[in-house]
């Protein structure tokens, strides 16, 4: 019965997006940004700005799909460190760095997902801690390829991927628009619709047929693809290897998540608005530095903003509440855990 | 052992419950663990190092209390490490090498981390923000707030007072291992012996039903994560004492291994279940796990990888553990459906 009433539901219209919401503070913050520091609206300006957003959001777009299906993974940081040091470290030696190297975080990222998705689906670890075990060796791995900050990024992978092309569109901008693409695709495909259906009820996607494991594994191979890219991109910026991510950078991508509007509990959210999440904790610092608040408010007022951002997408559950069907919360994609 | 459920039978597996099965298994491991290392280092292994191990277990241990009754709830708190850099500043602040001003720097040294924790709380309890997100967030506006007072430099000497505690002996035992003894057994009897603590594994195992029963879900969510302010608070004090100063970065390598105590022990990130013995147990077994590798002469990148393969093979054991009890219930008591088998290896 709740099936058929989700099912008008969504006949009917879909519920207001959290993402919505989420976007609606972007605009806000940047338009109050670009008030504080005018150079914000220039092609040097944005492409920046994007070039600082990037890493978090496709970090985080990776770990988006990980909870979809109602699991964690602490192992985004780690699989980041070791790509960006693998990069730093092979991009000038071998023969088509650029490419080779792309494919080669890519394979080490998958190699780690499903790494995970094997202790978590097929051994039945939690994955919060076992990710946890992945994240520190993998730490330990990226100290052995390089045990200090240094190495040396390919010229062209440092200059073409943080420019523009046509001297107009940002290159981040274009992998941004790429990934939201990817999603929006990929997301009506039986192993997007299967994801949505293993976080909201792992026993009853069993049930009706779905390899709640195979679908596991494959979302923590996903995920890992996406952190390598992530420290692929972070090369980029960086431009040299540095085995040390911080730990809070982990934290930023679970709050970019969480921000976007995706549950921690499974089933609810999608990338687009993790994407927007990143973006909002980008421009958050962005625009704490040019109205020139000391160093030490800022961590206050990132505090307060975390807060703000997710209180702001729990009011979009409460509207959605109360302008639509009273048994359904609010869920990104219609498949609403109810 | 066959399907004639003798009385006797079930009175020996519920005398061993599978919680505190895992928490001797990590011990046992714990114990193997050095054991191997003695076996490849004959120096290792003197009393003094034990001794050693367990005096800096006891940050971890006191920390992981209030972690494990978070993730009780189904919670989870991350700023603990914040909390416990706080806690130290804040007594070596106050304190300056002076004993006398522990009287009163103590409990504004507790006061204030309780009060860091209830805002914690309240957010979860009463805002809804989930608590990934409302800890993370605490903890960054505190660390500012902390920043800014200190300006980032003071390092000031904690009371000698404090020092003393964490390296003297009681008839040859060192104090923090007595201490470590009556928190295990305090912890024990608050978490698994009282009524309230009975209520937090209520809620933790199923919110809706303890709101239907009429537990005081919101004010039971803002105490534990007053106590999990409290006990980091006094983790960082204790840590304070121990390096006889204090930085505010020094409780963030707790925060990550706090998590990992509580779920090793035998705890679910989901809630409801788990005991202190287990994360007792887990605490000790992490930072027991970095001693040794500390001994071991590896640079550091090959000392994380042994360090998160050993968290890794550990939960396996565990895991495979609460498989095989599961089954060994399930064939003495002929219950269990595999339905619920299943919820509970793919839910968590």
């Amino acid at each position: 019965m709740v099936m058929s009433m989700k099912q008008a539901s969504r006949e009917k219209g879909r519920p207001l997006p959290s993402s919505l919401f989420a976007a609606i503070l972007y605009v806000v913050m940047f338009v109050i940004y670009s008030i504080n520091a005018p150079s914000a609206i220039t092609l040097g300006g944005i492409t920046d700005l994007l070039n600082n957003t990037i890493v978090l959001a496709i970090a985080s777009a990776g770990l988006t799909l990980i909870i979809l299906a109602a699991e964690l993974d602490l192992s985004s940081v780690g699989v980041i460190a070791v790509s960006n040091v693998l990069v730093a470290t092979v991009s000038t030696k071998m023969p088509a760095g650029t490419i080779g190297s792309l494919l080669l975080v890519c394979l080490v990222g998958l190699l780690v997902g499903l790494v995970n998705g094997w202790l978590v689906a097929f051994l039945g670890l939690q994955s919060l801690a076992c990710t946890l075990g992945t994240m520190i060796m993998c730490q330990g791995i990226a100290l052995v390829i390089l045990d200090a900050p240094g190495g040396e990024v390919a010229a062209f992978i440092m200059n073409r991927l943080t420019d523009t092309v046509f001297g107009m569109i940002p290159v981040a901008g274009l992998i941004l628009a790429m990934v939201v693409l990817a999603w929006l695709l990929f997301r009506r495909t039986r192993f997007g619709i299967a994801i949505y259906a293993v976080g909201t009820d792992a026993v009853a996607s069993h049930l009706t047929g779905i390899d709640v494991k195979g679908t596991k594994l494959r979302v923590f191979a996903l995920a890992g693809v996406a952190y390598g890219l992530a420290g692929y991109l972070l090369s980029a910026q960086t431009g040299t290897g540095d085995p040390r991510v911080s730990n809070s950078f982990l934290l930023y991508v679970f709050a970019a998540v969480a921000i976007g509007g995706t549950s921690l509990g499974g089933g609810r959210g999608g990338v687009i608005g993790s994407v927007i999440g990143a973006a909002i904790l980008t421009v958050m610092q962005k625009l704490l530095f040019a109205v020139g608040v000391a160093d030490f408010y800022t961590n206050i007022f990132s505090g307060l903003i975390m807060v703000v951002a997710i209180l702001f997408g729990n009011l979009s559950a409460i509207l959605t509440l109360h302008q639509r069907m009273p048994l359904t919360r609010h869920g990104d994609h219609g498949y609403s855990a109810q | 052992m066959e399907n004639t459920a003798s009385p006797k039978v079930r009175f020996t597996v519920s005398a061993l419950r599978p919680e505190t099965i895992t928490a001797l298994l990590v011990l046992l491991a714990t114990v193997l663990m050095m054991l191997i290392m003695k076996a490849l280092n004959p120096t290792f292994g003197s009393l003094e190092q034990i001794a050693a191990i367990l005096t800096t277990s006891i940050f971890l241990v006191v920390a992981s209390y209030g972690q494990g009754l978070v993730i009780l709830l189904g919670g989870i708190d991350l700023s603990i490490g914040v909390v416990m850099s706080i806690g130290g500043m804040i007594i070596a602040g106050l304190t300056n090498g002076s004993n006398q001003a522990l009287v009163w720097a103590i409990p504004v040294t507790v006061l204030s981390c309780i009060a860091i924790g209830l805002v914690n709380g309240l957010g979860v309890a009463f805002l809804k923000v989930p608590p990934f997100i409302m800890t993370l967030a605490v903890a960054t506006a505190a660390f500012g707030v902390a920043l800014g007072l200190t300006a980032g430099s003071s390092q000031r000497t904690v009371a000698p007072a404090l020092q003393q505690l964490m390296s003297a002996r009681i008839s040859g035992i060192p104090i923090p291992i007595l201490l470590i003894g009556c928190f295990l057994i305090g912890g024990s009897l608050l978490q698994s012996r009282t009524a309230e603590g009975r209520k937090l594994y209520a809620i933790g195992s199923n919110l809706a039903a303890a709101r239907i029963v009429g537990l005081p879900i919101e004010a039971l969510t803002v105490a534990a994560y007053g106590m999990s302010g409290l006990c980091a608070s006094v983790a960082g004090m204790l840590l304070a004492g121990y390096s006889s100063g204090a930085t505010l970065d020094m409780g963030d390598p707790y925060l990550m291994p706090s998590i990992a105590a509580v779920v090793i022990g035998g705890a679910s990130v989901t809630g409801g279940k788990g005991n202190y013995l287990g994360t007792f147990a887990g605490a000790v077994f992490l930072s027991a796990l970095s001693t040794i590798i500390t001994v071991l002469s590896l640079s550091q990148g090959w000392r994380n990888i042994i360090q998160g393969g050993i968290i890794v093979i550990a939960l396996t054991l565990q895991t495979k553990q609460w498989y095989l009890q599961k089954m060994a219930n399930r064939r003495l008591t002929g219950q269990g459906s595999p339905n619920r088998a299943l919820s509970q290896n793919s839910k968590v």
